[in-house]
């Protein structure tokens, strides 16, 4: 068994890698993104996720559903980490996974790889709590600079965190970001990792959360026209059911974090695109608590007391 | 013999323990700069950072409550008392003499344990002693302070002659004005418990305003899940299922006495009554990314208040005056 199989499967179980190990990984997991496109191209067929946040045995509970990667060719739509109990656990398998299974696990950034949103949603206190320096922070926040922006589906169907942006007509000028960098605080990066779709804007509208804008279905239909696009797949919303579509299915949010917070009471789901693209969504719960590990010492989730 | 289902949800330890994550929580928050407390940080013995959305939650709490608190005090009539059952570790009177605001009488009532560790806190900062007057004596062993314009009370709120015997033990005077405050606090009482509160307090003061704020909608998916949530950490809220909507909140006091009661749910109350420059101030403190799920907290919490008006002094008082006309003294940003 390879050092990297034998990650994998420690990883499964819950348990992360050592710092060197995670240094490790990190620099070979830099090689394969740095050679992706800000557009990635991926062939069907595929599974598509939405936002995981840190739940750990909720993902595992994920490939239970979809099955297991390189089985299941996978498609993360982005926030892996902060809010969740196991940021470091989760992105680190998604990593390794990415790094042994290039070809069948794709990896595109959410406005949560980031330094700055990390440090206010809590990947940074984990990593400092459970390695008692910020040096694993370091090297993940610095693997979020290389991860792709986009994918597309066998050209079809396009897969962003957040949405679109008013400096975008188009998946070529997306290809010409340069990605290396912090997510900016505003400026087309920054707007495909933060945008939401609403149905009461006609247009563009400005966003609630100070970064990315609010989209009407007018812009989707257009993105989509001018891009000879089916519909656009995103994240980065909750969604009480696990998915939603919106402008007379021109764009559909997958949530994959199920008990979001472990307070919200969701399910979640998952996107499973054939060779055809015929979609099947998959929708499910939150992992039961015997299968989560020892009962640990874990916060309570916070309420108003 | 068998533990009654109750009981093995809720436990009074668990309960109590509450208030320190409330404490936590508002420290946490003034922390940050959503609000000033200089006392708070003297009842918390780890502070935590909370993240975003509890603070802007605990700071919407603060705010319709301080709205409304400041409406009531700046009415015409002269002499006013507050009660406040369930007080925990609040310090808000201490805020109020800060501000010039402070009441003829300010009445914190909770479990003994509660009160001891209060009255130990108190009777260890000069901060606090200093500010209850030489007259004051604090006794940690009986969970009491007793001062001129503030008392600290150990009653169990579910005992009403004894809740009787402690309001007047500490010489509040009926005929006064009176605030009554219950923050999460009758929502983990049994239904009947709450409901002869809220009636005690509307036979004892004829003119008075009663400050509700707790949990509501227990039915749907959030709902659900707090209330699992809560009952694994043993507190379980009692009472939810007897008032599970705002409109029940409302009926909750109209049958029970009250004369007027209007109920708003904490997406509307952030939404329409906290003071805008505030929020705009609180909005820039910190990156927020939750908004789906700040929704749904908020809808799943509500203000509640109440009004008996034998002295005709509560016209306007209520979420129809907008964002608390004095508004509440804000702090320069930091």
């Amino acid at each position: 068994m390879s050092d990297l199989d034998r990650q994998i499967e420690q990883l499964k179980r819950c348990e992360p890698l050592s710092e060197s190990e995670v240094k490790a990984l990190c620099l070979k997991a830099m090689e394969i993104l740095v050679e992706e496109s800000n557009v990635q191209r991926v062939d069907a067929p595929v599974t598509l996720c939405g936002d995981i946040h840190g739940q750990f045995y909720d993902m595992m509970e994920l490939f239970k559903v979809g099955g297991d990667c390189p089985k299941t060719n996978y498609l993360f739509l982005g926030d892996f980490v902060d809010r969740g109990y196991y940021s470091v656990e989760t992105f680190l398998l998604l990593l390794a996974l990415k790094v042994r299974y290039p070809d069948r696990i794709t990896l595109i950034r959410g406005n949560h790889e980031s330094r700055q949103i990390t440090q206010v949603y809590g990947f940074y206190d984990e990593c400092l709590r459970k390695y008692g320096s910020v040096n694993v922070w370091r090297y993940c926040t610095d693997i979020f600079d290389y991860m792709s922006l986009s994918a597309v589906v066998e050209n079809k169907i396009f897969c962003v965190h957040g949405g679109l942006s008013p400096a975008i007509m188009t998946l070529d000028q997306i290809r010409t970001i340069d990605r290396k960098q912090e997510v900016p605080h505003d400026g087309a990066m920054c707007d495909l990792l933060w945008s939401d779709p609403e149905d009461i804007v006609d247009g563009w509208g400005l966003s609630p959360r100070g970064a990315g804008f609010l989209f009407g279905g007018s812009v989707v239909t257009s993105f989509n026209h001018t891009n000879n696009i089916d519909y656009i797949g995103r994240a980065h919303q909750l969604v009480m059911e696990g998915y939603k579509w919106m402008f007379d299915s021109q764009i559909v949010t997958v949530w994959s974090a199920p008990n979001y917070c472990y307070r919200c009471g969701n399910v979640a789901s998952i996107l499973e695109l054939d060779e055809n693209l015929n979609k099947e969504f998959r929708v499910f719960d939150a992992a039961q608590q015997d299968s989560r590990g020892p009962p640990a010492k874990k916060p309570a989730p916070d309420y108003f007391l | 013999m068998a533990t009654p289902p109750a009981e093995a949800r809720s436990n009074r330890a668990a309960v109590q323990a509450t208030n320190d994550d409330a404490s936590a929580s508002k420290l946490s928050c003034v922390k940050k700069g959503y609000m000033k407390d200089d006392y708070v940080h003297l009842f918390v013995k780890r502070p935590v950072r909370r993240s975003p959305i509890i603070n802007r939650g605990y700071f919407s709490r603060w705010a319709a409550f301080r709205q409304l608190l400041s409406q009531f005090l700046e009415s015409s009539q002269a002499k006013k008392q507050i009660v406040s059952l369930g007080a925990g570790f609040d310090t808000t009177y201490f805020q109020l003499l800060d501000e010039g605001k402070g009441p003829d009488l300010y009445v914190e009532l909770d479990f003994k344990e509660v009160t001891s560790k209060k009255a130990a806190v108190i009777e260890n900062s000069s901060q606090l002693r200093d500010k209850l007057g030489p007259n004051a004596s604090i006794s940690v062993e009986n969970g009491q302070v007793l001062s001129d314009h503030y008392k600290l009370l150990p009653v169990d709120l579910r005992d009403i002659p004894k809740l009787r015997d402690v309001i007047s033990f500490a010489e509040m005077d009926p005929s006064l004005p009176t605030f009554i405050i219950a923050e999460c606090v009758l929502i983990y009482l049994d239904p009947d418990s709450s409901r002869a509160i809220v009636n005690w307090a509307s036979k004892t003061f004829p003119t008075a305003a009663f400050f509700l704020y707790e949990q509501i909608h227990p039915d749907d998916a959030f709902g659900h899940q707090m209330i699992r949530n809560l009952e694994t950490r043993g507190c379980a809220l009692l009472s939810i299922d007897a008032s599970p909507t705002l409109l029940a909140k409302e009926r909750l006091f109209l049958d029970n006495g009250w004369q007027r009661a209007v109920a708003w749910d904490m997406l509307k109350v952030y939404g329409s009554f906290v003071n805008t420059q505030e929020k705009r101030r609180i909005e820039r403190l910190e990156l927020f990314d939750e908004f789906e799920e700040w929704h749904m907290m908020q809808e799943h919490y509500c203000v509640t208040y109440a009004v008996n008006d034998a002295m005709g002094i509560f016209g306007d008082f209520g979420f129809s005056r907008e964002g608390g006309s004095e508004s509440i003294r804000s702090i320069s940003s930091p």
